[in-house]
């Protein structure tokens, strides 16, 4: 095994089914993580900060005399302590109206083939080569404060700011009807902020992050991150008003999962059994743009987001959510499964991806094809109505014209609903970053109300 | 609450002796202070759903977390156990931030601190305070009479089954009241904390902090057409507070301004003058203009009111505070999680920003007085400046007449998810409820629109303060960097012009 969970913990979880047994259960699942982080921060170029952060957790969720409970504690070195945690846990469980509802997924939707946790090829063994100081001269060198000199032209630097950190996650999944299921990975993330002013003082800001699950995969980066920040910042300044209206906006793929979500989550089973989804009895219906295509690809092995199993260990699967705007599926645990009558799937989506329409690959494909427009590089602030769609959002960017970047635009807004925004995509590009788990790439719409 | 200090000594199985050499330890290789957050958390929640509670569950969350100051450097780790060994493996680790110097082996514990002490308290914030007198050190033990976490019912003396009818209840007031409910959550969570902190200066601090939360999600369907509204209260109180009182105010809130809500419209958009409402539009002031208070993002040259202390912000007259003194209130501290004492800070006085929001690094930094704002989510976190009830205080306007003042303009009394970014002062609102004012009267109810705009300049945009300031009593959660929960208010406000979208 290569996780971080020992022998011992993991005995842990096992007698722990036993304990529920012992207090009356009918069935339970438990849920063992155990993660490791190292942190170092970085401030104008100094180390600010280093931490160090290892976490368990134990969770039990009991179903005890037709009703059910979940239950988490960290407290994992003294078994009594643990073994009363249950028995009090069973007792509150008892005083819960009674859920028919809750139970186990059956046996054959469960996962069988999580056994090592390392199937989704997430786990980079180089991680046990870090230590303290290899990870300070990693921080260290993705600074550019001392270059800083050399890099102001037109502007003042005036603070960068920026975290390197690497982790190890092991989570162990078991249930009373024999359910054992692992999952590893390791983490390794770069994010720098970086503000400047220009000649007047204007304060401009700029971020970039980037996170892999290799080692190696995140060395350039290093070298990157804080330069991109940078960029980000710099071309914010001087900005100009821009006219409102119904125009064409392209949306960068930093940022495209802001308006992916919202669909996501509106077929997510609690918010249909609560009636608070504006997709209610949406499948097999075009809602949206032809267009559009999401798959979820949970088993693409390697890709951020790929997972064998959802929390209540059943097996992923990679599947059609939306195929040219025909709406195809929902994700619906166990219980909501027995509260709405609909077939039971994976609890949520682990790696979606919007596919591309094939006519563009580039941010400047989709530019090109809009013409004239606003590229929104950022979202600040804003909200949507789950039950409706309508949303309304701050927007920051790029004004376009003849698919050229003319000037930085900000205190924008962008307001609309959900289902005509969809409508309206009329490109996908290919070129959504590997270091999400929601793989969107740069979309453009037509026809978004902007002011 | 405050119990005993032994009760807290048994809880972590700490002495004061143990304590000592933990933050010897921190500091022994160089680093300049040292302190150590205890936490025991017990949280239970309750959910109803579909008119029954049939969910529900507790956690329990223990460790310790080292802190070493070096210079303004942090180093931080922390224990999920607290066996020595363990703790004192957190201590080398946090120690780490001060390099790798110092022998091995035994130290003098007393000769340690005292080298120690003599380098951070060597510093004297009094001249930078304009020759105000000003505490360097919080020494005492917390004192009960002054606790401001009442609890006449302690959470921990009850059983959860205790709650379960107050839930029934609402769910079938609710419906009873109002025949177009579809569907109810409401949950209940309560959650304490027994925190213990001791610091190299021997400053030892303990107490207990209840917090509790009612929340209710409405679905309601009328003609077609499906809408939501939710409404939360939270108190740092015992469970006396499920009052009959509370039952009605979330009742009455929860159905508040449904006929307005389905018939309200997205407004032509544009620059306007907006009417804050009372209360929850406090959380405008959290986001816009506190966080660029917060002395952290000023010591690094990120806020926008970095360079600006001593200097106007907003009319004469404006007098905003983050104050930890409000019984009771999610935002109020007896101690931060620093050990420093809760307090007032007022940020500007008479339209003057006087005032960032500190902790130990940036007062140090800034040659001040901490300001009682270090707080973390838990033991897991280093501290880091955070407001905690953040409110302006009342003008001398009449509510009604800055509304009539208005020739076209919106009122809003219900704001959601904010963000502001720090270095610009940008901001955006989502509005989730208000009205068109046209001519001085309120028309039209309006919904699902943004507000942006700028902080400073809405605050120098500021034409009127009512004489009604309301702390809201929702359950805010601010989430910079961790959550923690803050507490907002503000009377009603009229900015000249600020941008709202619309159709």
């Amino acid at each position: 095994m290569e996780g971080i969970l020992t022998e011992k913990e993991i005995a842990l979880a096992q007698r722990c089914i036993r304990f529920a047994r012992e207090a009356g259960a009918a069935a339970v699942r438990i849920t063992l993580n155990k993660s490791l982080t190292n942190l170092v921060g970085m401030l104008s170029g100094e180390v600010d900060k280093v931490s160090r952060s290892l976490d368990r957790n134990l969770t039990v969720h009991l179903f005890v005399d037709g009703r059910f409970g979940s239950f988490s504690i960290n407290r994992l070195d003294d078994e009594d302590v643990v073994r009363d945690f249950i028995l009090d846990a069973a007792e509150t469980v008892r005083m819960m109206a009674e859920e028919p509802c809750r139970r186990l997924p059956d046996a054959a939707r469960k996962v069988q083939d999580a056994v090592s946790g390392t199937e989704a090829g997430l786990f980079d063994p180089a991680y046990a080569s870090l230590d303290p100081s290899i990870r300070l001269e990693m921080a260290r060198k993705s600074s550019l404060w001392d270059r800083r000199e050399k890099l102001e032209k037109g502007f003042t630097l005036l603070s960068e700011e920026g975290e390197y950190s690497d982790s190890i996650d092991d989570t162990l999944i078991l249930d009373s009807e024999g359910l054992c299921c692992r999952h590893t990975e390791t983490s390794f993330e770069i994010g720098y902020e970086i503000t400047v002013a220009d000649a007047e003082g204007n304060r401009f800001s700029g971020y970039w992050w980037d996170a892999t699950s290799r080692l190696d995969a995140i060395l350039p980066s290093l070298e990157n991150c804080s330069e991109t920040a940078l960029e980000q910042a710099v071309a914010q300044i001087g900005p100009q008003s821009h006219p409102g209206g119904k125009i064409n906006i392209a949306v960068r793929s930093e940022c495209t999962s802001k308006l992916l979500n919202p669909i996501l989550n509106a077929l997510g089973g609690y918010s249909l059994q609560q009636s608070n989804s504006f997709l209610l009895d949406s499948i097999g219906k075009k809602l949206f743009s032809e267009r559009l295509t999401v798959r979820d690809f949970p088993r693409h092995k390697g890709e951020m987001g790929a997972k064998w199993f959802d929390s209540e260990g059943v097996a992923t699967a990679d599947s059609v959510i939306i195929e040219k705007g025909v709406v195809k599926r929902y994700f619906i645990n166990t219980f909501i499964s027995g509260k709405t009558g609909l077939s039971p799937t994976v609890e949520d989506p682990n790696h979606p991806v919007v596919e591309s329409t094939g006519d563009c690959a580039t941010e400047a494909d989709v530019l090109r094809l809009l013409g004239d427009g606003i590229l929104v590089t950022g979202f600040n602030g804003g909200n949507s109505n789950s039950a409706t769609g309508d949303f309304s959002y701050g927007i920051e960017g790029f004004a376009f014209r003849d698919g050229r970047i003319t000037h930085p635009v900000r205190e924008m807004l962008m307001t609309g609903n959900f289902l005509t925004l969809w409508q309206h995509l009329a490109f996908a590009a290919d070129d959504a970053r590997p270091c999400r788990t929601r793989s969107i790439p740069t979309l453009g719409f037509t026809d978004v109300e902007v002011r | 609450m405050i119990l005993e200090k032994n009760r807290y000594f048994e809880i972590f199985r700490v002495t004061e002796e143990s304590l000592r050499r933990l933050v010897a330890e921190g500091i022994r290789r160089g680093g300049d202070y040292s302190d150590l957050f205890f936490e025991n958390t017990t949280l239970t929640n309750l959910m109803l759903r579909d008119g029954e509670v049939s969910a529900g569950g507790n956690l329990v969350d223990y460790g310790v977390g080292v802190r070493v100051l070096s210079g303004g450097k942090t180093g931080y780790a922390y224990s999920e156990s607290t066996a020595s060994a363990d703790m004192l493996a957190a201590a080398r680790a946090a120690a780490a931030i001060a390099g790798s110097g110092g022998a091995e082996g035994p130290f003098n514990v007393n000769e340690t601190l005292k080298k120690a002490r003599v380098l951070y308290d060597s510093f004297s914030p009094q001249a930078a305070n304009g020759d105000r007198l000003v505490r360097k050190f919080f020494p005492g033990e917390p004192n009960p009479a002054a606790d401001r976490y009442p609890s006449e019912i302690g959470w921990r003396d009850t059983r959860a089954a205790d709650f379960i009818p107050f839930l029934r209840k609402l769910d079938a007031e609710i419906r009873r009241r109002d025949t177009r409910v579809s569907k109810v959550t409401a949950m209940l969570v309560w959650k304490v904390s027994d925190i213990l902190m001791y610091n190299s200066s021997g400053e030892l601090k303990f107490e207990t902090r209840p917090l509790a939360t009612v929340s209710v999600t409405v679905v309601f369907s009328h003609k077609g057409k499906i809408d939501t509204k939710g409404v939360s209260r939270s108190f740092r109180f015992g469970a006396e507070m499920l009052s009959d009182a509370l039952f009605n105010d979330l009742v009455d809130n929860a159905l508040k301004g449904l006929d307005a809500r389905f018939e309200a419209r997205r407004p032509a958009g544009g620059e306007m003058s907006v009417v804050m409402g009372a209360g929850a539009s406090g959380i405008l002031l959290h986001e816009a203009m506190g966080h660029a208070f917060e002395a952290d993002f000023n010591r690094k040259g990120q806020s926008v009111f970095s360079e600006r202390m001593g200097q106007r912000i907003c009319p004469p007259g404006i007098r905003i505070l983050d104050d930890a003194t409000l019984k009771g209130s999610r935002g109020a501290l007896n101690f931060d999680d620093e050990g420093v004492p809760g307090q007032k800070t007022y940020m500007v006085e008479d339209g003057i920003l006087t005032s960032y929001l500190h902790d130990r690094i940036s007062a140090r930094h800034y040659g001040v007085t901490p300001t009682g704002n270090g707080r973390r989510e838990s033991f897991r976190y280093a501290p880091i400046p955070r407001m905690r009830t953040t409110y302006m205080e009342s003008g001398n306007a009449d509510p009604e007449a800055i509304i009539a003042s208005v020739r076209s303009g919106i009122f809003v009394d219900e704001f959601s998810n904010g963000q502001v970014k720090i270095g610009e002062g940008d901001f955006t609102f989502f509005v989730k409820s208000g009205f068109l004012i046209e001519d001085g009267r309120l028309t039209m109810p309006v919904k699902d629109i943004n507000i942006i705009g700028n902080g400073p300049r809405a605050l120098a945009d500021i034409v009127a303060v009512g004489n009604d300031l309301r702390i809201d009593d929702s359950a805010w959660t601010c989430g910079k960097e961790q959550s923690v929960p803050v507490s907002c208010g503000i009377p009603t406000v009229l900015v000249s012009r600020l941008t709202v979208g619309g159709e």
